[in-house]
């Protein structure tokens, strides 16, 4: 399978809620910065007793969400792990995530988003912007 | 088809959603008309076989007096009542009393004729008077502009038709039996109204000539208003004006014609000239002219062409006084009034405030109209029946004195309409200013030392500033007191102040301080520039410091002798700063750069490898220092400390620190394609923080550069400069070249967007993905292009003026393209308007201002990829591939050999699909 081009990384990275006041070319530098990663089945990708420091979108393929050995949910094509783990350092996912099949996802480095936030202020402006909706939202709830 | 279509828009621009009110609306202001214009001649024509045209001013008065009293009454019922409310009375009354006074007419009472005179002149006005309060509560401002010359000519056909009729009939059915046709017109108009209100949002159906709480407004409010609001006096001096020539003008004619015509060939007569003449030509103006005028002149030069026209028209009349020339007069007159002056009035009213416009309008319209003809009633009486003893020859030229005023205030209207709508919008921006407390009581110095000595550090501090800044205040006993505090900021605040004040009672205590001082310092550092500013032995003191192992006393050090040249030279060698300099500790490293800046880079080559340093808060304490000595040798390293984020902000305070001198090497680097583009586009902001002329020339000569990030970094800078230094001159025959050329490239982006709209929220993700992106182009060329109006036009109006078109709100929207349309340049407006308000003839506007033709998506497809945006090249050969576009597999080779390595993975990937 090709590795993806950045028109298709931008499609992927659509999906992302916290990512969804961004412009198609503001994605596109996202995009940039993510890495894509293709695993086997019955891969970990999240351990809840490890740090996790990047988030995950899945391109292709699927991830078995499960706590204490009880299957919560079965994430697929352009689902989400980790969105929040960009926010907080050294903190880990309470599921552990494991594939099911042969997946490959899009990962976004912590690191790498913070710089790219540093050079790209309308970014990090739009991310607040989702951030206050979603603030906003819960406390309306 | 198409040209039609353009010259239907051209006249009449209905919308979507628009065309019931619209056209109910027209109905209703034609029946309402149609009614006045068959009894308006049957009226006159009883008056004048009745009576001798000397009685014609006292007709006049007794109109105007019970002219006032019926506004005064209709504006009370008017705020008590909703809109649609006052309409169904006021045309139940009407009905009512057209059969009343038609029963009467049969039994030959003379004074019903003057009844009848009365009630007709009052009819029109109060039912054209609602009519148009209805329009202006049912369409916003620039609906108005759009629509009103199409109401206008609803009136003016209702007139022609209702002249006409009575023409034609009266020999037939009896001239009074025709108040019965006129009583089933307003049943007519009174259907089109509930028709135009149908399905329209509650507010406008409830609609109150005035709010709850001004149901009790009195004559001396309404007064108040007027006294009050500038606008509304041109508005009433443009009104007392047009009467009082109406009623001479009037007169003029029906003197002439009571003297060639009498009984049925005057009733014939003013049937005629009302319902072929005067209507035709009004019929005409209002289709082809009105609409046309109001574009090209705007509201102030509409409202010119009736008082021109008339006195023209006079100057014959002075000359061959007589029936043809007081008709011609009269005919200039009634049909500008009636169509070029009636839309310029009622778009004169359309910046006031809603509530404002509906207490106010009735009121004028009303009570100014029949005032206004009084006076001109008293002063027909004085001109005709005193030793002036005027006739038709006389009364012209004072027509032509008064039509001098009548200009004048039109001119003032233009002004003030573009001044009511820039406050209007203007309103709507909240500047916040900061305000200081001024200390000048002991209550208040009281409040301030109590909080001085308060726990909270924030509010002592602030306390301490405020006590500071008020000379007579004896600062010393509060701050020995305070420097024994047990809160750094305190300390630190009381050490600045008694610098500042150069009070040297804490030298003892500041030296205690730096003593104590640990590696987070406390307030050490103020310590330390209050001990070098008023210690007697400064010298040894911060020769002693800058041997201190603690880096943060060695930096207060700096700081302490920075404002003494002469000392920092002598206590700071080459030895030290080499020594500082090479040493592991960063913090060390950047003290030898503040040194650097201190002293100066005399001797030393040492910033050169500072401001390459790994540590960036070495690199950062090197481009401060650079900054200050303004030593072009370091530019480059300071240019490049723009790529990184950690750098930036003292980059650029740095190089703004350089002035105007640099200006032009700046933009030299913005070109220079060796220059990675995340340093080129930063440079902009160094150029908005250097307000001067070279600047703004630099700057705009950036404008043509071919990157869409770099252009936008432009524009905010420029903006920013036009802000803060409005002396400086933006060349405008430039800036409105650029002005054209976006609008052009948003036309084009327009028509390239045509064939993705169906795959906007589709399943088709790269195409889907290529309609935002072009949607979002579209959105930043609308910035761009408010940006470049913000350098032509006052900026701060044309930024509200963005935000509400931006965000599509309808009212403020409208606001902000009459506001455009008041300022913009004719050339400007005829491009800039469509493209703002008219989003569903974008694509025919484009074609027809610019010749760009709206493609197939191959074609389309193909453009983008040839285009120099980078992403729209991306989407554009990713939507080719998923569309199996195969015809453009060349195409995309073609841009790959010259395209980044992103795009050339996205044409790969490309080709392997369409080659598949």
């Amino acid at each position: 399978m090709p590795e993806l081009n950045i028109v298709e990384k931008v499609i992927a990275l659509e999906g992302v809620e916290l990512l969804s006041s961004l412009t198609p070319e503001q994605l596109a530098r996202i995009a940039t910065i993510a890495h894509e990663e293709k695993f086997p089945p019955n891969r970990v990708i999240v351990d809840p007793a490890k740090p996790l420091d990047a988030l995950y979108v899945i391109v292709d393929g699927a991830v078995e969400l499960s706590r204490n050995g009880e299957v919560l949910h079965t994430a697929h094509q352009n689902e989400v792990l980790g969105a929040w783990a960009l926010f907080e350092e050294n903190d880990s996912m309470p599921v552990s995530a494991r594939t099911v099949e042969d997946t490959r996802l899009l990962s976004i480095g912590r690191d790498d988003f913070y710089d790219l936030l540093a050079d790209n202020s309308e970014i990090t402006s739009a991310i607040f912007s989702t951030l206050v909706k979603r603030f906003r939202k819960l406390v309306e709830q | 088809m198409t040209r039609f279509n353009a010259l239907r828009r051209h006249l009449f621009d209905i919308r979507s959603g628009e065309h019931l009110r619209a056209w109910a609306m027209f109905s209703y202001l034609l029946f309402v008309l149609f009614a006045y214009y068959i009894v308006k001649p049957v009226s006159r024509a009883m008056f004048l076989t009745k009576f001798d045209i000397d009685k014609l001013p006292s007709l006049y008065i007794l109109i105007a007096i019970f002219g006032g009293a019926l506004a005064y009454l209709y504006s009370k019922l008017a705020a008590k009542t909703s809109l649609r409310n006052a309409v169904l009375w006021a045309m139940s009354l009407s009905v009512a009393s057209l059969v009343v006074m038609w029963w009467f007419i049969r039994m030959r009472l003379p004074f019903m004729i003057y009844v009848l005179n009365i009630w007709v002149s009052l009819f029109s006005v109060v039912s054209v008077s609602q009519g148009w309060l209805v329009a202006s509560n049912l369409f916003d401002t620039r609906e108005a502009k759009r629509l009103y010359p199409l109401l206008g000519m609803g009136m003016v056909m209702g007139a022609a038709f209702g002249g006409e009729f009575t023409n034609r009939t009266a020999q037939l059915v009896g001239t009074e039996n025709l108040l019965l046709a006129s009583a089933f017109m307003v049943v007519l108009a009174y259907i089109s109204f509930r028709l135009a209100i149908w399905r329209v949002a509650a507010p406008v159906v409830h609609a109150r000539a005035a709010g709850e709480t001004d149901t009790d407004f009195s004559f001396s409010e309404l007064i108040r208003d007027i006294v009050r609001v500038r606008h509304l006096q041109i508005i009433v001096g443009m009104m007392v004006v047009m009467y009082l020539v109406d009623t001479l003008v009037e007169y003029q004619f029906q003197a002439t014609a009571r003297m060639d015509y009498t009984g049925d060939r005057l009733t014939a007569f003013f049937g005629q000239f009302y319902g072929i003449y005067l209507n035709g030509v009004e019929f005409l103006f209002q289709l082809f002219v009105t609409s046309l005028v109001v574009r090209w002149f705007g509201v102030g030069g509409t409202l010119q062409i009736a008082p021109i026209a008339v006195a023209l028209s006079s100057i014959a009349t002075v000359a061959a006084p007589g029936v043809t020339s007081a008709s011609a007069v009269r005919l200039a007159e009634a049909s500008t009034r009636y169509t070029l002056n009636k839309t310029g009035m009622e778009l004169l009213y359309m910046p006031l405030p809603l509530e404002l416009r509906n207490r106010i309008k009735a009121f004028i319209d009303i009570c100014v109209d029949r005032l206004s003809r009084g006076v001109g009633g008293v002063l027909l009486v004085v001109l005709t029946t005193t030793s002036l003893n005027l006739g038709v020859k006389g009364i012209a030229i004072v027509v032509i004195g008064l039509c001098i005023p009548w200009m004048l205030l039109s001119y003032m209207a233009r002004k003030e309409y573009v001044a009511s709508v820039r406050r209007r919008l203007s309103s709507r921006r909240l500047d916040l200013q900061t305000t200081r407390v001024s200390v000048t009581d002991t209550a208040t110095i009281r409040m301030l030392e109590s909080a001085a000595r308060s726990d909270n550090p924030r509010q002592a501090v602030y306390a301490l500033e405020l006590l500071a800044d008020t000379d007579a205040y004896d600062m010393r006993p509060m701050l020995k007191d305070l420097s024994g505090s047990p809160l750094p900021e305190i300390r630190d605040k009381v050490y600045l102040v008694a610098a500042r004040r150069r009070l040297d009672d804490l030298l003892e205590t500041a030296m205690y301080e730096i003593r104590a001082a640990q590696a987070a310092g406390g307030a050490a550092r103020a310590a330390v520039v209050y001990a070098l500013a008023l210690a007697p032995d400064r010298a040894r003191l911060a020769e002693e410091l800058l041997e201190d192992s603690n880096p943060l006393l060695v930096d207060a050090a700096l700081e302490g002798i920075r404002s003494d040249r002469e000392l920092a030279e002598t206590l700071i060698s080459k030895e030290w700063l080499d020594r500082m300099a090479a040493e592991e500790d960063p913090r060390k490293r950047a003290l030898a750069a503040v040194a650097i800046g201190v002293r100066g880079d005399q001797g030393t080559e040492a910033l050169h490898r500072l401001l390459q340093d790994a540590d960036t808060t070495v690199a950062a304490a090197a481009c401060r220092a650079a900054g200050i000595l303004h030593n072009r040798s370091y530019l480059f390293a300071v240019v490049q400390a723009l790529g990184n984020p950690r750098l930036r902000g003292d980059a650029i305070t740095a190089l703004a620190a350089f002035g105007p001198y640099i200006t032009g090497v700046l933009a030299g680097f913005v070109w220079d394609e060796g220059m990675p583009l995340r340093v080129r586009r930063h440079i902009p902001r160094v150029l908005k923080r250097i307000p001067d002329q070279q600047s703004v020339d630099a700057l705009l000569g950036l404008l043509k550069h071919p990157d869409l990030s770099v252009r936008a970094a432009v524009l905010k800078a420029l903006n920013h400069i036009r802000l803060a230094a409005p002396e400086l001159r933006f060349d405008s025959v430039f800036v409105t070249e650029q002005i054209l050329g976006e609008a052009r490239y948003y036309f084009e982006l327009n028509a390239a967007l045509a064939p993705f709209l169906e795959y906007r929220d589709g399943r088709r993700a790269a195409s889907r993905l290529l309609a935002r992106s072009i949607e979002q182009r579209l959105r930043e060329s609308l910035e761009r292009l408010f940006r470049l109006l913000g350098l032509r036009y006052p900026p701060r109006e044309i930024y509200s003026a963005y935000l509400a078109v931006s965000r599509s709100h309808s009212g403020d929207s409208a606001a902000a393209l009459e506001f455009l349309d008041s300022i913009l340049e004719r050339d400007l407006k005829r491009i800039l308007l469509p493209l703002l308000d008219a989003p569903e003839h974008l694509l025919e506007r484009g074609r027809e201002l610019f010749g760009v033709e709206v493609k197939g998506a191959e074609e389309a497809i193909r453009d983008l990829i040839g285009c120099r945006d980078p992403w729209l090249v991306a989407c554009a050969m990713a939507a080719a591939a998923e569309l199996h576009l195969r015809n453009l597999a060349t195409d995309i080779a073609r841009a790959a050999a010259e395209a980044a390595e992103e795009v050339s993975e996205v044409a790969r990937s490309a080709e392997a699909v369409l080659a598949a």
